[in-house]
Protein backbone atom coordinates (compact mmCIF):
# COMPACT_ATOMS: atom_id res chain seq x y z
CA UNK A 1 0.00 0.00 0.00
CA UNK A 2 1.57 3.55 -0.94
CA UNK A 3 2.48 5.71 2.10
CA UNK A 4 0.36 8.97 2.50
CA UNK A 5 2.71 11.40 1.24
CA UNK A 6 3.05 9.59 -2.39
CA UNK A 7 -1.44 9.29 -2.14
CA UNK A 8 -1.30 12.93 -1.49
CA UNK A 9 1.21 13.69 -4.09
CA UNK A 10 -0.24 11.33 -6.78
CA UNK A 11 -3.70 12.87 -5.61
CA UNK A 12 -2.22 16.38 -6.88
CA UNK A 13 -0.54 15.28 -9.92
CA UNK A 14 -3.79 13.32 -10.83
CA UNK A 15 -6.06 16.79 -10.04
CA UNK A 16 -4.20 18.82 -12.14
CA UNK A 17 -4.26 15.92 -14.79
CA UNK A 18 -7.95 16.38 -14.82
CA UNK A 19 -8.23 19.77 -14.59
CA UNK A 20 -5.70 20.28 -17.39
CA UNK A 21 -7.74 17.47 -20.01
CA UNK A 22 -10.46 18.88 -21.92
CA UNK A 23 -12.41 15.71 -23.03
CA UNK A 24 -12.13 14.29 -19.70
CA UNK A 25 -13.68 17.48 -18.64
CA UNK A 26 -16.24 17.41 -21.91
CA UNK A 27 -17.00 14.13 -21.04
CA UNK A 28 -17.61 14.29 -17.83
CA UNK A 29 -19.86 17.41 -18.17
CA UNK A 30 -21.67 15.69 -21.09
CA UNK A 31 -22.74 12.86 -18.91
CA UNK A 32 -25.05 14.69 -16.82
CA UNK A 33 -26.44 16.48 -19.57
CA UNK A 34 -27.47 13.32 -21.17
CA UNK A 35 -29.32 12.10 -18.46
CA UNK A 36 -31.30 15.38 -18.19
CA UNK A 37 -31.98 15.59 -21.67
CA UNK A 38 -33.04 11.69 -21.46
CA UNK A 39 -34.93 12.76 -18.04
CA UNK A 40 -37.21 15.59 -19.16
CA UNK A 41 -37.49 14.49 -22.60
CA UNK A 42 -39.04 11.22 -21.76
CA UNK A 43 -39.00 10.23 -18.69
CA UNK A 44 -37.32 9.59 -15.13
CA UNK A 45 -37.07 5.78 -15.66
CA UNK A 46 -35.36 6.35 -19.05
CA UNK A 47 -32.15 8.71 -17.68
CA UNK A 48 -32.22 5.95 -14.87
CA UNK A 49 -31.76 3.34 -17.11
CA UNK A 50 -29.37 5.40 -19.36
CA UNK A 51 -27.59 6.59 -16.22
CA UNK A 52 -26.69 3.37 -14.13
CA UNK A 53 -25.55 1.56 -17.64
CA UNK A 54 -23.30 4.71 -18.68
CA UNK A 55 -21.51 5.45 -15.35
CA UNK A 56 -19.39 2.98 -15.32
CA UNK A 57 -17.43 4.92 -18.53
CA UNK A 58 -16.79 7.18 -16.00
CA UNK A 59 -14.04 5.46 -14.54
CA UNK A 60 -13.02 4.56 -18.15
CA UNK A 61 -12.45 8.09 -19.41
CA UNK A 62 -10.67 8.82 -15.98
CA UNK A 63 -8.30 6.05 -16.30
CA UNK A 64 -7.40 7.58 -19.92
CA UNK A 65 -3.53 8.02 -18.79
CA UNK A 66 -2.44 4.59 -18.30
CA UNK A 67 1.46 3.90 -17.32
CA UNK A 68 3.05 3.75 -20.95
CA UNK A 69 2.31 7.77 -20.66
CA UNK A 70 3.94 8.78 -17.83
CA UNK A 71 6.58 6.17 -18.94
CA UNK A 72 7.45 7.85 -22.14
CA UNK A 73 7.19 11.32 -20.74
CA UNK A 74 10.00 11.09 -18.61
CA UNK A 75 8.76 12.54 -16.03
CA UNK A 76 9.22 9.50 -13.37
CA UNK A 77 13.05 9.87 -14.10
CA UNK A 78 12.67 12.27 -10.85
CA UNK A 79 13.86 12.80 -7.62
CA UNK A 80 10.49 12.57 -6.30
CA UNK A 81 10.23 8.91 -8.06
CA UNK A 82 13.39 7.95 -6.96
CA UNK A 83 14.17 4.56 -5.05
CA UNK A 84 11.76 2.61 -6.70
CA UNK A 85 8.90 5.21 -5.88
CA UNK A 86 8.10 5.73 -9.24
CA UNK A 87 6.28 2.10 -8.41
CA UNK A 88 4.41 3.56 -5.63
CA UNK A 89 3.13 6.12 -7.72
CA UNK A 90 1.78 3.77 -10.37
CA UNK A 91 -0.21 2.11 -8.03
CA UNK A 92 -1.85 5.05 -6.13
CA UNK A 93 -2.13 6.15 -9.53
CA UNK A 94 -4.57 3.81 -10.36
CA UNK A 95 -6.37 4.01 -6.77
CA UNK A 96 -6.43 7.81 -6.54
CA UNK A 97 -8.19 7.71 -10.49
CA UNK A 98 -10.19 4.91 -8.71
CA UNK A 99 -11.39 6.98 -6.08
CA UNK A 100 -11.78 10.67 -8.08
CA UNK A 101 -14.01 8.76 -10.30
CA UNK A 102 -16.21 7.11 -8.07
CA UNK A 103 -16.80 10.31 -5.82
CA UNK A 104 -17.30 11.55 -9.21
CA UNK A 105 -19.97 9.33 -9.59
CA UNK A 106 -21.28 9.59 -5.94
CA UNK A 107 -22.32 12.91 -6.30
CA UNK A 108 -23.70 12.22 -9.63
CA UNK A 109 -26.15 9.85 -7.87
CA UNK A 110 -26.43 11.58 -5.05
CA UNK A 111 -28.06 14.31 -7.45
CA UNK A 112 -29.88 11.48 -9.82
CA UNK A 113 -31.16 10.12 -6.34
CA UNK A 114 -32.40 13.21 -5.30
CA UNK A 115 -34.01 14.16 -8.54
CA UNK A 116 -35.79 10.65 -8.08
CA UNK A 117 -37.05 10.94 -4.89
CA UNK A 118 -38.79 14.67 -5.57
CA UNK A 119 -40.71 13.26 -8.20
CA UNK A 120 -41.18 9.97 -6.37
CA UNK A 121 -39.66 7.82 -8.84
CA UNK A 122 -36.52 6.07 -6.77
CA UNK A 123 -36.75 3.06 -5.94
CA UNK A 124 -34.87 1.37 -3.73
CA UNK A 125 -33.21 -1.68 -6.03
CA UNK A 126 -31.38 1.53 -7.86
CA UNK A 127 -28.69 1.27 -4.69
CA UNK A 128 -28.24 -2.07 -5.91
CA UNK A 129 -27.82 -1.06 -9.72
CA UNK A 130 -25.26 1.79 -8.28
CA UNK A 131 -22.88 -0.42 -6.44
CA UNK A 132 -22.86 -2.64 -9.51
CA UNK A 133 -22.41 0.25 -11.70
CA UNK A 134 -19.65 1.41 -9.60
CA UNK A 135 -18.32 -2.73 -9.63
CA UNK A 136 -18.04 -2.75 -13.66
CA UNK A 137 -16.43 0.92 -13.48
CA UNK A 138 -14.17 -0.44 -11.19
CA UNK A 139 -13.43 -3.13 -13.14
CA UNK A 140 -12.88 -1.04 -16.52
CA UNK A 141 -10.58 1.08 -14.34
CA UNK A 142 -8.39 -1.85 -13.55
CA UNK A 143 -8.70 -2.73 -17.16
CA UNK A 144 -7.73 0.45 -18.36
CA UNK A 145 -4.71 0.30 -16.16
CA UNK A 146 -3.32 -2.83 -17.69
CA UNK A 147 -4.02 -1.66 -21.29
CA UNK A 148 -1.98 1.28 -20.14
CA UNK A 149 0.67 -0.66 -20.03
CA UNK A 150 1.26 -1.44 -23.78
CA UNK A 151 -1.20 1.65 -25.45
CA UNK A 152 -0.39 5.31 -25.04
CA UNK A 153 -2.72 7.54 -22.96
CA UNK A 154 -6.09 7.45 -24.84
CA UNK A 155 -5.60 4.70 -27.12
CA UNK A 156 -6.04 2.49 -24.44
CA UNK A 157 -10.04 3.59 -23.97
CA UNK A 158 -10.57 3.81 -27.37
CA UNK A 159 -9.55 1.09 -28.00
CA UNK A 160 -11.83 -0.68 -25.45
CA UNK A 161 -14.85 1.41 -27.03
CA UNK A 162 -14.04 -0.30 -30.67
CA UNK A 163 -14.16 -2.91 -29.36
CA UNK A 164 -17.36 -2.83 -27.66
CA UNK A 165 -18.85 -1.28 -30.33
CA UNK A 166 -17.62 -3.82 -32.80
CA UNK A 167 -19.02 -6.62 -30.72
CA UNK A 168 -22.49 -4.92 -29.92
CA UNK A 169 -22.31 -4.45 -33.74
CA UNK A 170 -21.94 -8.17 -34.63
CA UNK A 171 -24.36 -9.27 -32.62
CA UNK A 172 -26.82 -7.09 -34.13
CA UNK A 173 -26.15 -7.93 -37.04
CA UNK A 174 -25.90 -12.04 -36.23
CA UNK A 175 -29.38 -11.34 -34.82
CA UNK A 176 -31.77 -13.56 -36.35
CA UNK A 177 -35.43 -14.50 -36.39
CA UNK A 178 -34.62 -17.43 -33.79
CA UNK A 179 -34.56 -16.76 -30.63
CA UNK A 180 -31.40 -15.56 -29.83
CA UNK A 181 -28.59 -13.99 -27.80
CA UNK A 182 -30.32 -10.29 -27.85
CA UNK A 183 -33.49 -12.03 -26.27
CA UNK A 184 -31.95 -13.58 -23.70
CA UNK A 185 -30.30 -10.66 -22.63
CA UNK A 186 -33.46 -8.45 -23.24
CA UNK A 187 -35.42 -11.35 -21.00
CA UNK A 188 -32.33 -11.57 -18.69
CA UNK A 189 -32.33 -15.26 -18.48
CA UNK A 190 -29.92 -17.88 -20.61
CA UNK A 191 -31.29 -21.19 -20.74
CA UNK A 192 -28.50 -23.17 -22.14
CA UNK A 193 -24.80 -22.92 -21.47
CA UNK A 194 -23.89 -21.92 -25.06
CA UNK A 195 -25.70 -18.08 -24.52
CA UNK A 196 -24.34 -18.41 -20.96
CA UNK A 197 -20.69 -18.46 -22.12
CA UNK A 198 -21.42 -15.52 -25.06
CA UNK A 199 -23.00 -13.06 -22.25
CA UNK A 200 -20.30 -14.15 -19.71
CA UNK A 201 -17.71 -12.77 -23.13
CA UNK A 202 -19.99 -9.73 -23.99
CA UNK A 203 -19.83 -9.05 -19.82
CA UNK A 204 -16.31 -9.23 -19.80
CA UNK A 205 -15.74 -6.72 -22.93
CA UNK A 206 -19.39 -4.52 -21.49
CA UNK A 207 -19.60 -5.04 -18.05
CA UNK A 208 -22.17 -2.66 -18.26
CA UNK A 209 -24.65 -5.22 -19.37
CA UNK A 210 -24.42 -6.15 -15.16
CA UNK A 211 -26.48 -3.41 -14.44
CA UNK A 212 -29.11 -4.36 -16.88
CA UNK A 213 -29.20 -8.43 -16.83
CA UNK A 214 -29.47 -10.32 -14.30
CA UNK A 215 -26.50 -9.87 -11.94
CA UNK A 216 -25.83 -12.29 -9.32
CA UNK A 217 -23.90 -14.57 -11.87
CA UNK A 218 -22.10 -11.56 -14.47
CA UNK A 219 -21.66 -9.58 -11.42
CA UNK A 220 -19.27 -12.37 -9.60
CA UNK A 221 -17.30 -12.47 -13.31
CA UNK A 222 -16.71 -8.76 -13.15
CA UNK A 223 -15.37 -9.02 -9.65
CA UNK A 224 -13.35 -11.91 -11.08
CA UNK A 225 -12.28 -10.03 -13.74
CA UNK A 226 -11.19 -7.02 -11.51
CA UNK A 227 -9.47 -9.28 -9.20
CA UNK A 228 -7.36 -10.66 -12.09
CA UNK A 229 -6.77 -7.03 -13.73
CA UNK A 230 -5.59 -5.81 -10.61
CA UNK A 231 -3.13 -8.82 -9.79
CA UNK A 232 -1.90 -8.53 -13.38
CA UNK A 233 -1.21 -4.78 -13.09
CA UNK A 234 0.12 -5.46 -9.46
CA UNK A 235 2.86 -7.45 -11.48
CA UNK A 236 3.74 -5.47 -14.48
CA UNK A 237 4.22 -2.51 -12.14
CA UNK A 238 6.92 -4.68 -9.55
CA UNK A 239 8.85 -5.87 -12.88
CA UNK A 240 8.33 -1.87 -14.36
CA UNK A 241 11.99 -0.41 -14.54
CA UNK A 242 12.96 3.08 -16.18
CA UNK A 243 15.48 2.82 -19.30
CA UNK A 244 15.41 5.68 -21.36
CA UNK A 245 11.71 6.77 -20.71
CA UNK A 246 10.84 3.53 -21.50
CA UNK A 247 9.74 0.05 -19.78
CA UNK A 248 12.84 -2.31 -19.72
CA UNK B 1 28.41 8.11 0.60
CA UNK B 2 27.43 5.36 -2.33
CA UNK B 3 29.12 2.21 -2.34
CA UNK B 4 28.26 0.18 -5.83
CA UNK B 5 29.15 -3.59 -5.38
CA UNK B 6 29.71 -5.92 -8.49
CA UNK B 7 27.03 -4.08 -10.40
CA UNK B 8 25.78 -6.22 -13.38
CA UNK B 9 23.15 -5.59 -15.88
CA UNK B 10 21.52 -7.10 -19.08
CA UNK B 11 18.89 -5.65 -21.70
CA UNK B 12 18.32 -8.55 -23.53
CA UNK B 13 21.07 -9.45 -25.60
CA UNK B 14 23.01 -6.44 -24.70
CA UNK B 15 25.36 -6.24 -21.37
CA UNK B 16 25.13 -2.63 -20.35
CA UNK B 17 27.19 -3.55 -16.88
CA UNK B 18 29.73 -6.73 -15.66
CA UNK B 19 31.27 -5.48 -12.81
CA UNK B 20 30.71 -2.16 -11.79
CA UNK B 21 32.41 -1.26 -8.10
CA UNK B 22 32.88 1.99 -6.56
CA UNK B 23 32.50 3.91 -3.30
CA UNK B 24 31.82 7.76 -2.95
CA UNK B 25 32.89 9.70 0.41
CA UNK B 26 30.97 12.72 2.08
CA UNK B 27 32.39 16.25 1.41
CA UNK B 28 33.95 14.66 -1.97
CA UNK B 29 32.77 15.68 -5.73
CA UNK B 30 32.81 12.09 -7.41
CA UNK B 31 33.59 11.95 -11.45
CA UNK B 32 32.17 9.50 -13.19
CA UNK B 33 34.05 8.83 -16.62
CA UNK B 34 33.46 6.54 -19.19
CA UNK B 35 32.68 6.74 -23.48
CA UNK B 36 29.34 6.41 -24.90
CA UNK B 37 27.56 3.21 -23.82
CA UNK B 38 30.19 2.66 -21.13
CA UNK B 39 27.48 2.09 -19.00
CA UNK B 40 27.35 5.42 -16.77
CA UNK B 41 23.91 6.17 -16.70
CA UNK B 42 22.71 2.59 -16.35
CA UNK B 43 25.01 2.56 -13.43
CA UNK B 44 23.26 6.02 -12.35
CA UNK B 45 19.59 4.85 -12.78
CA UNK B 46 20.67 1.35 -10.68
CA UNK B 47 22.07 3.85 -7.88
CA UNK B 48 18.68 5.86 -7.88
CA UNK B 49 16.52 2.43 -8.12
CA UNK B 50 15.30 3.32 -11.28
CA UNK B 51 16.84 -0.39 -12.56
CA UNK B 52 17.24 -3.42 -10.92
CA UNK B 53 20.71 -4.81 -10.85
CA UNK B 54 20.61 -8.39 -11.81
CA UNK B 55 23.84 -8.89 -9.60
CA UNK B 56 25.47 -7.03 -6.94
CA UNK B 57 24.28 -4.26 -4.58
CA UNK B 58 24.20 -0.81 -3.75
CA UNK B 59 24.42 1.17 -0.65
CA UNK B 60 23.53 4.95 0.05
CA UNK B 61 23.89 6.53 3.61
CA UNK B 62 20.61 7.75 5.60
CA UNK B 63 19.58 11.07 3.91
CA UNK B 64 18.25 12.60 1.03
CA UNK B 65 19.52 11.93 -2.43
CA UNK B 66 19.18 14.25 -5.43
CA UNK B 67 19.11 13.29 -8.70
CA UNK B 68 19.30 15.34 -12.32
CA UNK B 69 18.92 12.95 -15.26
CA UNK B 70 20.35 13.73 -18.37
CA UNK B 71 17.31 15.14 -20.09
CA UNK B 72 15.22 15.90 -17.07
CA UNK B 73 11.02 15.98 -17.83
CA UNK B 74 8.20 16.91 -16.10
CA UNK B 75 4.68 16.16 -16.08
CA UNK B 76 3.37 18.52 -18.81
CA UNK B 77 0.62 19.88 -16.69
CA UNK B 78 2.17 21.20 -14.02
CA UNK B 79 3.98 24.64 -13.88
CA UNK B 80 7.42 25.13 -12.05
CA UNK B 81 5.49 26.49 -8.87
CA UNK B 82 3.70 22.99 -8.23
CA UNK B 83 6.62 20.90 -9.17
CA UNK B 84 8.64 22.65 -6.49
CA UNK B 85 5.58 21.92 -4.06
CA UNK B 86 4.76 18.57 -4.92
CA UNK B 87 8.63 18.23 -3.79
CA UNK B 88 8.08 19.86 -0.31
CA UNK B 89 4.88 17.55 -0.05
CA UNK B 90 6.38 14.34 -0.53
CA UNK B 91 9.26 15.76 2.49
CA UNK B 92 6.30 16.73 4.76
CA UNK B 93 6.17 20.64 3.75
CA UNK B 94 7.39 21.70 6.91
CA UNK B 95 10.79 21.18 6.71
CA UNK B 96 11.21 24.45 4.34
CA UNK B 97 9.44 26.42 7.30
CA UNK B 98 6.45 28.30 6.36
CA UNK B 99 5.43 28.78 2.46
CA UNK B 100 6.61 31.82 2.64
CA UNK B 101 10.03 30.54 4.30
CA UNK B 102 9.60 27.99 1.55
CA UNK B 103 9.47 30.62 -1.50
CA UNK B 104 12.32 32.39 -0.12
CA UNK B 105 14.33 29.65 -0.65
CA UNK B 106 13.17 28.77 -3.49
CA UNK B 107 14.11 32.84 -4.93
CA UNK B 108 17.38 31.99 -2.93
CA UNK B 109 18.68 29.13 -5.15
CA UNK B 110 17.19 30.28 -8.24
CA UNK B 111 19.23 33.44 -7.80
CA UNK B 112 22.47 31.36 -7.63
CA UNK B 113 21.38 29.41 -10.32
CA UNK B 114 20.87 32.13 -12.74
CA UNK B 115 17.44 31.13 -12.73
CA UNK B 116 14.43 33.73 -13.74
CA UNK B 117 12.08 33.17 -11.09
CA UNK B 118 9.21 34.71 -13.55
CA UNK B 119 9.32 31.09 -15.35
CA UNK B 120 8.17 29.07 -12.49
CA UNK B 121 4.61 29.94 -13.22
CA UNK B 122 4.97 28.36 -16.71
CA UNK B 123 5.01 24.63 -17.23
CA UNK B 124 8.73 23.14 -17.56
CA UNK B 125 8.20 21.77 -21.11
CA UNK B 126 7.92 25.41 -22.35
CA UNK B 127 11.64 26.33 -21.07
CA UNK B 128 14.43 26.32 -23.44
CA UNK B 129 17.05 23.42 -22.37
CA UNK B 130 19.26 25.22 -20.26
CA UNK B 131 16.47 26.53 -18.05
CA UNK B 132 15.19 23.29 -17.96
CA UNK B 133 18.57 21.64 -16.72
CA UNK B 134 18.78 24.91 -14.15
CA UNK B 135 15.39 24.47 -12.87
CA UNK B 136 16.46 20.65 -12.06
CA UNK B 137 19.12 21.73 -10.24
CA UNK B 138 16.49 24.28 -8.70
CA UNK B 139 14.28 21.40 -7.65
CA UNK B 140 17.28 19.72 -6.23
CA UNK B 141 18.64 22.21 -4.00
CA UNK B 142 15.26 23.74 -2.35
CA UNK B 143 14.70 19.81 -1.51
CA UNK B 144 18.25 20.46 0.27
CA UNK B 145 19.78 16.74 -0.41
CA UNK B 146 22.64 14.86 1.10
CA UNK B 147 23.70 13.35 -1.89
CA UNK B 148 23.45 14.97 -5.27
CA UNK B 149 23.80 12.59 -8.71
CA UNK B 150 24.25 14.55 -11.88
CA UNK B 151 23.97 12.65 -14.94
CA UNK B 152 26.18 15.13 -17.86
CA UNK B 153 26.01 18.28 -15.32
CA UNK B 154 26.67 20.83 -17.81
CA UNK B 155 24.59 19.81 -20.87
CA UNK B 156 23.07 22.71 -22.38
CA UNK B 157 24.44 25.15 -19.90
CA UNK B 158 25.91 28.92 -21.18
CA UNK B 159 29.32 29.65 -19.53
CA UNK B 160 27.64 31.91 -16.51
CA UNK B 161 25.34 29.27 -15.77
CA UNK B 162 28.51 26.25 -15.77
CA UNK B 163 29.88 28.68 -13.29
CA UNK B 164 27.18 28.74 -11.01
CA UNK B 165 26.43 25.18 -10.92
CA UNK B 166 30.08 24.81 -10.59
CA UNK B 167 29.82 27.05 -7.26
CA UNK B 168 27.20 25.29 -6.73
CA UNK B 169 28.99 21.72 -6.55
CA UNK B 170 31.49 23.12 -4.70
CA UNK B 171 29.31 24.55 -1.95
CA UNK B 172 27.76 21.36 -1.59
CA UNK B 173 30.97 19.66 -1.12
CA UNK B 174 32.14 21.72 1.51
CA UNK B 175 29.20 21.50 3.39
CA UNK B 176 29.86 17.68 3.73
CA UNK B 177 27.65 16.42 1.09
CA UNK B 178 28.28 13.72 -1.58
CA UNK B 179 28.19 15.28 -5.03
CA UNK B 180 28.62 12.11 -8.03
CA UNK B 181 29.33 13.48 -11.69
CA UNK B 182 29.42 11.63 -14.64
CA UNK B 183 30.85 13.79 -17.24
CA UNK B 184 32.49 13.69 -20.74
CA UNK B 185 33.84 17.40 -19.69
CA UNK B 186 37.12 16.22 -18.68
CA UNK B 187 38.92 19.33 -18.60
CA UNK B 188 35.66 20.49 -16.38
CA UNK B 189 35.97 17.53 -14.06
CA UNK B 190 39.60 17.59 -13.33
CA UNK B 191 38.93 21.29 -12.22
CA UNK B 192 36.43 20.23 -9.85
CA UNK B 193 36.20 16.70 -8.49
CA UNK B 194 38.05 15.17 -5.89
CA UNK B 195 37.85 11.67 -6.89
CA UNK B 196 37.55 9.47 -10.69
CA UNK B 197 35.99 6.43 -11.39
CA UNK B 198 36.77 5.60 -15.10
CA UNK B 199 34.40 2.89 -16.49
CA UNK B 200 34.56 1.00 -19.80
CA UNK B 201 32.30 -1.61 -21.35
CA UNK B 202 30.64 -2.13 -18.28
CA UNK B 203 33.20 -2.25 -16.07
CA UNK B 204 35.21 -0.28 -13.27
CA UNK B 205 38.77 0.05 -14.99
CA UNK B 206 40.05 2.77 -12.45
CA UNK B 207 38.84 4.35 -9.41
CA UNK B 208 41.30 6.73 -7.67
CA UNK B 209 41.29 9.60 -5.24
CA UNK B 210 43.08 12.70 -6.35
CA UNK B 211 46.33 12.14 -4.73
CA UNK B 212 46.22 8.91 -6.68
CA UNK B 213 45.04 10.17 -9.82
CA UNK B 214 48.09 12.93 -9.92
CA UNK B 215 50.62 9.81 -9.22
CA UNK B 216 48.58 8.02 -11.95
CA UNK B 217 49.04 10.89 -14.46
CA UNK B 218 52.60 11.30 -13.49
CA UNK B 219 53.13 7.48 -14.09
CA UNK B 220 51.86 7.70 -17.31
CA UNK B 221 53.62 11.02 -17.95
CA UNK B 222 50.03 12.40 -18.59
CA UNK B 223 49.70 16.21 -18.90
CA UNK B 224 45.92 15.98 -17.76
CA UNK B 225 43.08 14.06 -17.47
CA UNK B 226 42.65 13.78 -20.82
CA UNK B 227 45.31 12.14 -21.75
CA UNK B 228 45.23 9.88 -19.18
CA UNK B 229 41.17 8.65 -19.69
CA UNK B 230 42.33 8.26 -23.47
CA UNK B 231 44.80 5.82 -22.57
CA UNK B 232 42.92 4.06 -20.03
CA UNK B 233 39.53 4.21 -22.30
CA UNK B 234 41.30 3.59 -25.73
CA UNK B 235 41.07 0.19 -27.54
Amino acid sequence: MPDTALLALTWRVTKRRFLASWPAIVAGLAFPACIVWAGIGDSYGTAAKLFYFLLPHVFLVAAQDGVRTDLESGALENTLFAAGRFRGFLRAKGLVTAAAAGGYALLLFGLFAAWGLLLGAFRPDDLVKFALALLAGLYYAALAGVLGHVLRGGSNVLSLLLAQAAAVMALVFTASSRTGLLDYIAAGTFPRLGPKLAFGGFVALLPNLIVAGRPSVFAAEVLAGLGLAWAVNERLIRKLELRNGRSA
Amino acid sequence: MIEARRLSKRFGPVEALRDVSFRTQKGAITAMLGENGAGKTTTLKIVLGFLRPDAGAVTIAPGRVGYIPDRPAYFPWVDGWTILELGRSVRGGRDNGNGRDFRARVLAAARELLFDPGLLGRRPGSYSAGNLRKFAYLQNLVAGPDALVVDEPYASLDPPSIKAVRDVFCGLRDAGKTVLLSSHMLAEMERIADAFIVLRRGATIAHAGLREWRVLRSARSAPDLESVFLRLAGP
